[in-house]
């Protein structure tokens, strides 16, 4: 029973994610499964970015922004992580069976 | 065994029951993200239908978005027409002639200038000219080419909220080289406004985000709303807590909007009193229990604590009235252990202990106290 327990726990944590959700400026671009290997171009008002999914994880790849901030965030893991590109108004939240929290302040 | 086995059907049949009502009972959440201020914001209804929730997020968004045009440091509302802000400061360097501002400006200059002298003028919004030659009026951030003597110049000529009278709604500035750019200020004032008008409206539960500052109406159910703090260094959050109705949360970072110029951070926040960007500090949380202004005081309080020295920085919150807050600070090359690279950007965190009780932690690093030490202010 406690092993049980403890593996329902793990594979159904908080910190799990397994689909990530693209919003392009007020809409949902798409959501994508996290498993499979793929990258996404989405077209924002600067230009075309490259999201990378692969193995569980999402980041921006490619972006057409002067600062890059959105590409040096790196790679997101966990439910809740999110990046925006503020100039592309494109950004990425990692979710998962839960949400570890409503909004993120920053 | 048959009886082990039995039970963990039983277990696998109520989970799925529990996964598949959870699937298919929606939550009455709506949610929306929009781009205004140069940020994204992003706002959270519950409890109302989807038509109203959509109703109302838009009209508060229309709201902010007038807001923006009316108090733009940079961009003129169209070609003939400047901001209100905009006409506002070329009055003031034109001279002392008052000029018409409308009573919304007048309430907003009266407060940030009672705000500002509570911070002893670490809460500058008069600095417009230095924030401008670091290049922060932009849409994005390029480093500049660091012009020291303007620099002096731009600090030495003293640019302060009191140099601004303001009397039946017309306003002069005494000192020419007043600039007002409400960056610090405006995104408060629109979180306070935006609870307002839905309070007004008898939303019971919403969230607002502005740009990572947040407010909060009721909670989301039957549990209070939650927010994550971001880790200034790493793509996750460091720590949640409980925002319970009322209370607001404001962060101000080096992380946001900043250039590297010969590998040195230069942020959007600079110290009034030697014009440069601070660079000892990487973010400051407040935590605004339920007041008028709230909203405000989240995005306002965080400026002086940021700027204040490590040393100062307990009595630069209690200047502001501020209980809840936490500093995550550069660590200085002094306390870095052997073999740490000199340019790792390591962190100390500092947490008062009203909000310390409120926090729970997420970053394994802080929960191992491995690279971070988490000190208690006394």
């Amino acid at each position: 029973m406690v092993a049980i327990t403890y593996l329902f726990q793990t594979l159904w944590s908080h910190q799990h994610a397994s689909k990530v959700q693209i919003r392009l400026g007020d809409k949902i671009h798409a959501t994508y499964d996290l498993n499979l290997q793929r990258d996404v171009h989405v077209h924002g008002p600067l230009g075309d970015a490259v999201i990378h999914i692969s193995q569980g994880k999402v980041r921006f790849a490619k972006s057409p922004c002067h600062n890059q901030y959105c590409v040096h965030q790196g790679w997101l893991t966990h439910a809740g992580q999110v990046a925006i590109c503020l100039p592309n108004q494109i950004s990425l939240e990692l979710i998962g069976e839960q949400k570890p929290y409503d909004s993120l302040n920053y | 065994m048959r009886k082990g086995f039995a039970g963990l059907l039983l277990i696998a049949i109520i989970a799925s029951v529990l996964f598949s009502l959870r699937a298919y009972n929606k939550e009455p959440l709506y949610h929306s993200q929009s781009y205004v201020f140069g940020t994204l914001v992003d706002i959270s209804i519950y409890g109302e239908s989807e038509q109203r929730a959509k109703s109302l997020s838009n009209q508060v968004l229309q709201d902010f978005q007038r807001l923006n045009n009316q108090l733009h440091a940079w961009k003129p509302v169209n070609n003939n027409q400047p901001s209100e802000l905009g006409a506002l400061n070329a009055a003031f360097a034109a001279g002392k002639q008052p000029i018409a501002i409308s009573p919304q400006l007048v309430d907003m200059l009266v407060n940030a200038t009672a705000l500002s002298v509570k911070s002893h003028g670490m809460f500058n919004p008069a600095i417009g000219h230095l924030i401008g030659t670091w290049g922060f009026q932009r849409d994005e951030f390029s480093a500049v080419v660091i012009n020291d003597e303007k620099i002096k110049a731009l600090v030495k000529s003293k640019p302060r909220m009191t140099d601004i009278v303001i009397t039946n709604n017309t306003a002069y500035s005494n000192n020419p080289n007043v600039k007002l750019d409400l960056g610090g200020y405006a995104k408060g004032y629109a979180l306070d406004m935006a609870a307002h008008y839905l309070r007004q409206q008898k939303v019971k539960n919403a969230l607002i985000n502005i740009g990572g500052n947040i407010i909060a109406i009721g909670q989301h159910g039957n549990k209070p709303w939650r927010v994550g703090i971001q880790h200034p260094r790493k793509p996750a959050a460091i720590a949640t807590l409980d925002l319970v109705d009322g209370w607001a949360i404001g962060t101000s970072g080096d992380y946001q909007r900043y250039f590297i110029l010969n590998g040195k951070r230069y942020c959007h926040i600079i110290d009034p009193r030697n014009g440069y960007p601070v660079q000892h500090t990487q973010a400051v949380t407040v935590l605004i229990p339920p007041q008028p202004g709230a909203g405000v005081l989240s995005d306002v309080a965080s400026k002086p604590i940021f700027i204040a020295p490590v040393a100062d920085k307990a009595k630069a919150a209690a200047n502001m009235g501020i209980q809840y807050f936490m500093v995550i600070a550069q660590q200085p090359i002094s306390q870095r252990s052997n073999g740490q690279q000199p340019n790792a950007e390591q962190s100390n965190i500092l947490v008062s202990p009203a909000l310390a009780k409120k926090l729970d932690w997420l970053d394994s690093d802080v929960k191992n106290n491995s690279h971070v030490k988490v000190l208690t202010l006394r």
